[in-house]
Formats: C-alpha cells, structure tokens, sequence
C-alpha cells in the first residue's frame, strides 16, 4: 500500500471523522502533500476535469486534483482578467503563494481560460507543465486511438518525473485501485439517492473530494469504514424536497453554500467533483491498460459541458440523472464567467421546461461568503414547489 | 382530530401556535428567543400543546419557521417566514395579495398570487433602520421600554421628522431633538412615521398589490397600523392584537398541515 497521509483517524466517531476530512479538504495548505512531499514523494497536479490519475499512480507520483480554493488570488489576479472565472486565479495563486507544491502541472483545453493555463502556470514555476488534450470528437474511430496516443504521451512525462518506467502491471494495478474507488464512490451516491437524510450533500462532497489529495488506497481504506457508519447514522427523514444539482463539473461551490441547500433540501444526485467519478464502470484489468482507460473514457463515462459527445446530449442525460435519483426538481448553478457552464444552461432550461420539472437558476462563486438571499429564494422555490404538489 | 404546530424562532420573540384540522387556533405561546434557539423553540412548542391540552408527543406535524427554523431537531418541515406569512395571512384574509412582516430584526415583503403562492418578495438590508430594532434604540435613547412605545407613540400632538437612515445616527438626533424641547411622545411618533415610509418604500419594490395584510411585532403598535393605512389606502387588514405577532406560526401549522395532508394522500412522496 501507498504511504498513509492522513492523520490517525480510525478512532473517530462519524461526526469527527467527516470533520476531519472537511478540515483536510478545507485546508489551501494542503498538509497531505507537504507530508508526501517531506518524505520525498513527487507530486502531479491536474487541474479540472478529468484526468487518468491511474497513470500517475502506477509511476509512483501523487495526484492531486487542483479546483481552486476560498483564497485571495492576490498574484493570480495579475495573471488572468477579471472578466474570466475565479478557479484559473486561485488555482494559479496556490502554487504561485507556495502553498502547494508540484513536481509537475497537467491541464486541458476544456474552455478558453483553461487552454492558457498550463502555459500561464509553466512561465511562473520550474517545473514541467502539460497539457493533456483529450479528444475533442468522441464519436470518430479514431478517438480512442489518439487519446491511447496522448496517455502514452502522458505517461513519458511522468516517467520522466518519477525517475522510472511505468510497467504493465504497474498500470494494472492502478486500475485495480482506482476501480475500487469508484465502487465506493457509487455507494456513497447510492445513500445519497436512497436515503438522503442519511448523508447531507456537504458530507458527501468532503468525503470525495478527500481523495484527490490523498493516494487512492487510503481513501479506500477510510470510504470502507465510513460507509458503514453512515448507514448505521441515527437520523430522521424529514419533508424536504429532493434535488439534483448541476453546474459544479470545474470550478466547486463553495462548501458553506452547499451546507446552506442541504438545510432545505435533499440533494439527490448532482456533478460536483464530476470527473471523479467520470467513469461510471468499472475498466477492464485485462487487455493493455492504456486501451481499457481510453476505451473507458470514451465509452463508460458520465457527462460535463466541456466534453462533448453527440451520443451523450447533455440535456437528455440531466433528465435521465434527475429521473434514476427520484429528484422533484434541479437546481442549475454555474460559476459565474463560467462559459460552458452558463451555455449548458439554455439546453438544460428548455429541456427542465418541456418536461414540466421545476428548476431554479443561479450562479455563485468560489469566494462568496454570503448565502442568506440564495438560501431564502431556493426555499422560497422549494416551497412553492411542495405546495404546488397538493 | 390531527394537530398541526407551527414554531416561529424570531430573532427576539419565539411564537408557537397549535391548530386542528379546521385550522382554528387551539394553543398559542410567546416568550423571548434568547441566545438558546433549541430551547426556546421547544418551550414555546410545549407551552402551546399545554394551552390546547395536549402533550408535545400528541402533536401529528411540525412545521419551523424564522430565524431559527433550522435550530429545531424535532421539526417535520421548515419552511421560510415568506411562506408562512403567505399562508398565515391568507387564511386570516383569502384575498390577501401583499403581506408586508416588520419583526424585531427584519422587515420583509411577499407578493401572493391567488393560489398562495409567492411570486416575488424583498427584504430589508442588513441594517437596523427598517426594523423593530429602530424603534427600541429610539425609545431607549429617551428612558423608555420596548412596550412603551405604542401607549408613548398614541399620546403624540405634532410630528417631528427622524431621517432613519440609520439607528445609530438616529441617537443625535433624539438627543438634538430632546434638548430643544420637543416631547418624547413626538419623536417616538417620528421614528415611527420613518418607519413606515421605509415600509412602504420596499413594498413599492416588491411591486404591491391590495388586499395587503400587515403583520409582525410592531403592528401591535396602532400608531404604525395607522399610518401605514394612510399611506396604503384600499384594504389594509391588521389582525388583532393577540394575533398579529402570531401569523407566521399560524402560517407555519397552515403549511404543515397542507403538507400533511398531501403526504398521507399520497400525492407526493415525503
């Protein structure tokens, strides 16, 4: 197993151990990687939305999932407009303030702000920074075989990094990891969709987000023992309405306002984190291990409004996402200066509005501190909702 | 018969109402919030099933509303102070349209359509100015109590102007005010005309329509109904005074036993 990052935590009830991991979470210090760090661990850090971390892992590297953070981007600023998204800023201001440290950067063209990043961040840092492009049309039949060409790619550099080839096995074994994970991932979005009350959308989101900063085998470790607890949690089911919330597949609300919706609402299913749990199955661990992660990519894999497969309309998916978890309604938040996140919106408005399913709009940013006016118009909307009902 | 309660967790005051299937007031309770929210919510909700003679375990459906709606673990639903101002106002008056709430801490205004449902709504800033809280700094600067302020307020012969821009720049001005002279019955009637014109002003955002229904603790004061009829015109209903500061509890029940009542029909799934 991969060294342990956390602090002891096994002799924490369920309330401290989810406090715990939101102080992890919440921390722009990133104590887990310092700790790796200090041992001599190499870090690679991939900014939003999906990346194969199983590559990383196999060639000994940590992975660590970059989505901005609730700080002041005093350098970050200087770097970026201010008519363009606040995660490229604070992501930028992590490494340039050093508080988190990399041995390597990975980006995507997921949108015009991201497309510059890598090359923003490689100007300011010295260390290599890349951009990873994954495929653009996933429809052709060529996709998988660019995108097996742009993980070897990939690989390579990180070899490079960690000093020694990547074997087959190696890759194996990763995926082996990474499938386990996403087997806990299901479960933990299966209490939410089943028994809501069970698990507010705030604790789900600090218990996944935990593993992009910590090695996948330690977050398995700590999801098969929280699992359990919170399906034993003592809670009593209350009248609320049920939710699928939408528009944090990049830059992440803020947990305060996420903490706000769980207080009126259940949140049943939603894109938070989203390429976390990208891939929806398991990926074969027989077959070359780069294939089996392309093909997974292309062919088992969730949707975002920055990958675009005609075979996914983004749409059609929210419905079926709103449907499978039993959800009365959405909320469609995007951040704000988030373009693909705010075209999304007018599919999604006319599609919520043909099938007669209540929706509420909104926008939010990753530094906002105040959530009293939208925590009384998404009740106000809730509300509205449920007495319409009767 | 199945009993509804409704706890509205004010900032200052915690009302608790407890009503039957008809939705007639069977027990009521009002004490001071306090810093212990929980507390106070279950105080006023056990104090309430006493008045109807029950105990707080007979009580079918729990519903929260207020500052502290969230604070109360043995809730059934919450639901926002526009909602149940909606609910409690309509029930007292169906034709209600406006509800403008002036709390201790808050002031606030809903639309309803003719459904009940509320379509729009403005609240107050983070700001003294517009609230009860105005009022007892003003009575306060001049040696008076909270509860003084009507029976001071009714004895007024001739208004001065209070610019309530703000609660504590207001205290310069009581203080100017008194020492040329003028009568604490008249500056307190100021300070209520100044609130009475932030009322309206934020009712004319909330785009009002008659019937409008004017609820909230300091209605309890007939200076501020009054005043407030004058410059609405058309129908302006104030409920008395035992019920005015009660309405969003009332709302809450109201709510609540919809709510209830749609659940056990299965119409909807709780």
């Amino acid at each position: 197993m991969e060294p342990r990052l956390l602090d002891d935590w096994q002799g924490l009830d369920l309330d401290g151990l989810l406090r715990y991991v939101r102080e992890v979470v919440e921390d722009a210090d990133y104590p887990t990687v310092r700790r790796w760090r200090a041992s001599g661990g190499k870090v690679v850090g991939h900014f939003q939305v999906y990346f194969p971390e199983e590559i990383a892992m196999a060639a000994g590297l940590l992975p660590v999932k970059i989505h901005g953070a609730p700080i002041e981007p005093r350098q970050g600023d200087a770097h970026f407009g201010s008519y363009l998204c606040s995660i490229v800023k604070t992501s930028l201001e992590l490494a340039l303030s050093g508080r988190l440290e990399l041995d390597m950067f990975v980006s995507h063209p997921i949108c015009d702000t991201a497309r510059n990043l890598a090359a923003v961040w490689g100007r300011n840092v010295g260390y290599p920074c890349e951009v990873l492009y994954l495929p653009q049309n996933a429809n052709s039949s060529h996709s998988a075989r660019y995108l097996r060409g742009e993980y070897e790619r990939l690989q390579r550099g990180l070899e490079a990094i960690a000093g020694r080839e990547v074997s087959e096995a190696d890759l194996v074994r990763a995926i082996g990891v990474y499938n386990e994970n996403r087997e806990l991932l299901r479960r933990l979005y299966a209490i939410k969709r089943t028994s809501p009350w069970l698990l507010g959308v705030d604790e789900a989101y600090v218990l996944v987000a935990l593993g992009g900063r910590i090695f996948r085998e330690e977050h398995n470790e700590l999801l098969r023992a929280v699992i359990p607890m919170i399906e034993r949690r003592e809670a009593t089911p209350q009248d609320r309405m049920r939710l699928v919330l939408e528009g944090g597949f990049c830059e992440q609300p803020p947990l305060d306002l996420l903490t706000t919706i769980a207080q009126s609402s259940y949140v049943v299913d939603d894109d938070l984190l989203v390429g976390m749990r990208f891939l929806t199955d398991d990926v074969p661990l027989e077959g070359a291990a780069l294939d089996n992660l392309a093909e997974s990519y292309l062919e088992r894999s969730t949707y975002t409004p920055v990958q675009h497969d005609l075979r996914k309309p983004k749409e059609r998916m929210l419905l079926d996402r709103i449907r499978s978890a039993g959800a009365g309604a959405a909320v469609l938040c995007a951040a704000k200066m988030c373009e693909p996140g705010l075209d999304e919106q007018v599919p999604y408005v006319k599609a919520l509005e043909e099938e007669g399913i209540p929706y509420f709009v909104t926008e939010f940013e990753e530094s906002m501190t105040s959530f009293e006016s939208l925590q009384i118009q998404l009740e106000t909307f809730i509300e509205n909702v449920l007495f319409a009902e009767a | 018969m199945t009993y509804y309660a409704g706890v509205d967790v004010g900032s200052t005051y915690t009302k608790a109402v407890v009503v039957g299937d008809d939705g007639e007031i069977a027990g009521r309770a009002l004490l001071k919030t306090g810093f212990r929210l929980a507390e106070a919510a279950s105080e006023a909700l056990e104090s309430a099933a006493a008045a109807a003679s029950l105990e707080p375990g007979e009580l079918d459906y729990v519903t929260t509303t207020g500052y502290g709606r969230f604070q109360v673990s043995s809730r059934q639903l919450n639901v926002t102070d526009l909602t149940a101002a909606a609910f409690g106002a309509r029930f007292l008056y169906p034709q209600t349209r406006t509800v403008l709430d002036v709390g201790g801490q808050t002031m606030k205004v809903s639309r309803v359509d003719g459904t009940g449902k509320v379509v729009s709504f403005r609240l107050n800033d983070k700001c003294a100015a517009g609230t009860g809280a105005f009022l007892e700094k003003t009575a306060r600067y001049m040696g008076f109590g909270i509860e003084e302020v009507g029976p001071l307020a009714s004895t007024s012969r001739s208004d001065v102007s209070i610019s309530g821009v703000c609660a504590v720049f207001a205290e310069a001005e009581v203080i100017n005010h008194l020492s040329q002279g003028i009568a604490p019955a008249d500056i307190m009637h100021g300070a209520i005309a100044s609130l009475v014109s932030r009322s309206v002003q934020l009712m004319k955002r909330a785009k009002m329509e008659p019937e409008h229904t004017l609820i909230g603790g300091i209605l309890r004061f007939e200076t501020m109904a009054s005043l407030l009829r004058e410059s609405l015109g058309g129908v302006v209903n104030v409920p008395s005074t035992d019920d005015v500061q009660h309405v969003l509890a009332l709302g809450a029940a109201l709510a609540g036993r919809q709510r209830h009542r749609s659940v056990l029909a299965g119409r909807v799934h709780a």
